[in-house]
């Protein structure tokens, strides 16, 4: 049975009970998909430093992943009835984010590479930030990987999805996905090395 | 470097934080663009049926049209239109748009007057909603004056304000056209 038939019996027997169903993410979904904005900000809230994350992974620039991060937001309401719950939300509103950065990235391309040259400009990995010490020459380092290799492997080493799961949110092989990772790895070992860090 | 190396790289991979608070909220701008998406489409379900409407009662009754010269001067600015900011970092709107939002305000106007009450209360109900939409995106680019999409949004309201109040200046010539023939007849 699919989920979002659980959700729906969730929000009807829940929507006697409003203190469990705050905390119940299927019945958030349901009333979102009904058009209930508070309930949308609920999810935005649980989800919103997970998207973040991931946007500020792939883009390495704070104010493009944050435009990214509100764009996969506004996309997720606006597709919410599409939202079967064949995937946990989470994961399909990390698919939508990884678009908005995909079109987001093409979209700049054609405006002068403007995030390739501001995460350029950058001289404070701000993602790095948000780790501890000892990982932070990582952070900094896969911030530098080619767009390609840098998306592939945030995905598969950072977000732990598999190859199979990372090329399809990326549109492409997954024998480019194994390449792509493949190359992040060598890129990165050399850079640590180069910088004496290490692994 | 080895693929031990490497392998170990990915390990530590596995420690880089997934979860990052954005510095700032990003939920106003994503609560203006999706609460103002709604009253475009409920706008379009409105002027759907105003459209209809128009038609329907200039071909029963045959109302009395006035034309309006497409070259006409504006010479009053209608008293609601509102004139917002309408310059941010990537996008201006020019005197040729404000000139044009004037003009037809002004033509609006007239037209307004020569409609059914329904009629013009379902027209005035959307134009309403549009400008309701603009006022709330602007408040929220006072907070957010770099928000691109927040930017677009408001561009794309002020295009479709433009396009009803044409629409509805095209709709009254129709229905005018078809009462009294050609416009070059009148």
């Amino acid at each position: 049975m699919l989920q979002t038939v659980d959700a729906r019996q969730h929000g009807a027997e829940l929507s006697k009970s409003p203190t469990v169903a705050e905390d119940d993410e299927a019945a958030l979904i349901v009333r979102a998909q009904q058009s209930d904005p508070q309930a949308f900000e609920r999810l935005y809230r649980r989800h919103i430093d997970r998207v973040y994350g991931l946007c500020l992974r792939m883009t390495g620039e704070r104010g493009e992943a944050e435009d990214c991060a509100q764009e996969a937001f506004i996309q997720a309401w606006r597709k919410l009835d599409k939202f079967r719950g064949e995937s946990a939300f989470s994961t399909w509103m990390h698919r939508i984010a990884v678009n908005a950065v995909l079109g987001r990235m093409r979209k700049s391309k054609r405006e002068h590479d403007r995030i390739q040259v501001a995460a350029e400009r950058e001289t404070t990995v701000p993602q790095a930030l948000a780790d501890n010490g000892e990982l932070r020459d990582l952070a900094a380092a896969v911030d530098r990987l080619p767009p390609g290799a840098r998306h592939v492997f945030v995905l598969y080493a950072v977000y732990g999805y598999s190859h199979e799961e990372a090329s399809n949110m990326l549109g492409i092989a997954v024998g480019t996905s194994k390449a792509q990772m493949h190359r992040a790895r060598r890129l990165l070992s050399e850079a640590l090395d180069r910088e004496g860090c290490g692994t | 470097m080895s693929a031990d190396n490497e392998d170990r790289i990915v390990e530590r991979a596995a420690g880089l934080a997934r979860d990052i608070a954005p510095e700032r909220d990003l939920w106003p701008g994503i609560e203006a663009a999706i609460t103002a998406a709604p009253q475009r489409y409920r706008r379009r379900s409105w002027f759907a049926q105003a459209a209809a409407a128009v038609l329907l009662v200039g071909a029963s009754s045959g109302i009395t049209y006035v034309a309006v010269k497409n070259d006409e001067p504006a010479v009053a600015i209608a008293p609601d239109l509102l004139f917002e900011k309408t310059s941010f970092a990537a996008y201006e709107l020019g005197p040729d748009f404000q000139d044009a939002r004037s003009r037809l305000a002004v033509r609006l106007e007239g037209e307004l007057e020569r409609m059914s009450p329904e009629t013009r209360k379902a027209v005035e109900d959307n134009l309403a909603l549009i400008r309701a939409a603009i006022v709330d995106i602007n408040a929220a680019l006072e907070t957010e004056p770099h928000n691109v999409l927040l930017q677009e949004l408001l561009v794309r309201t002020y295009r479709e304000e433009l396009d009803l109040m044409r629409r509805v200046g095209g709709l009254t010539q129709e229905v005018m056209n078809r009462n009294y023939g050609s416009r070059n007849d009148i």
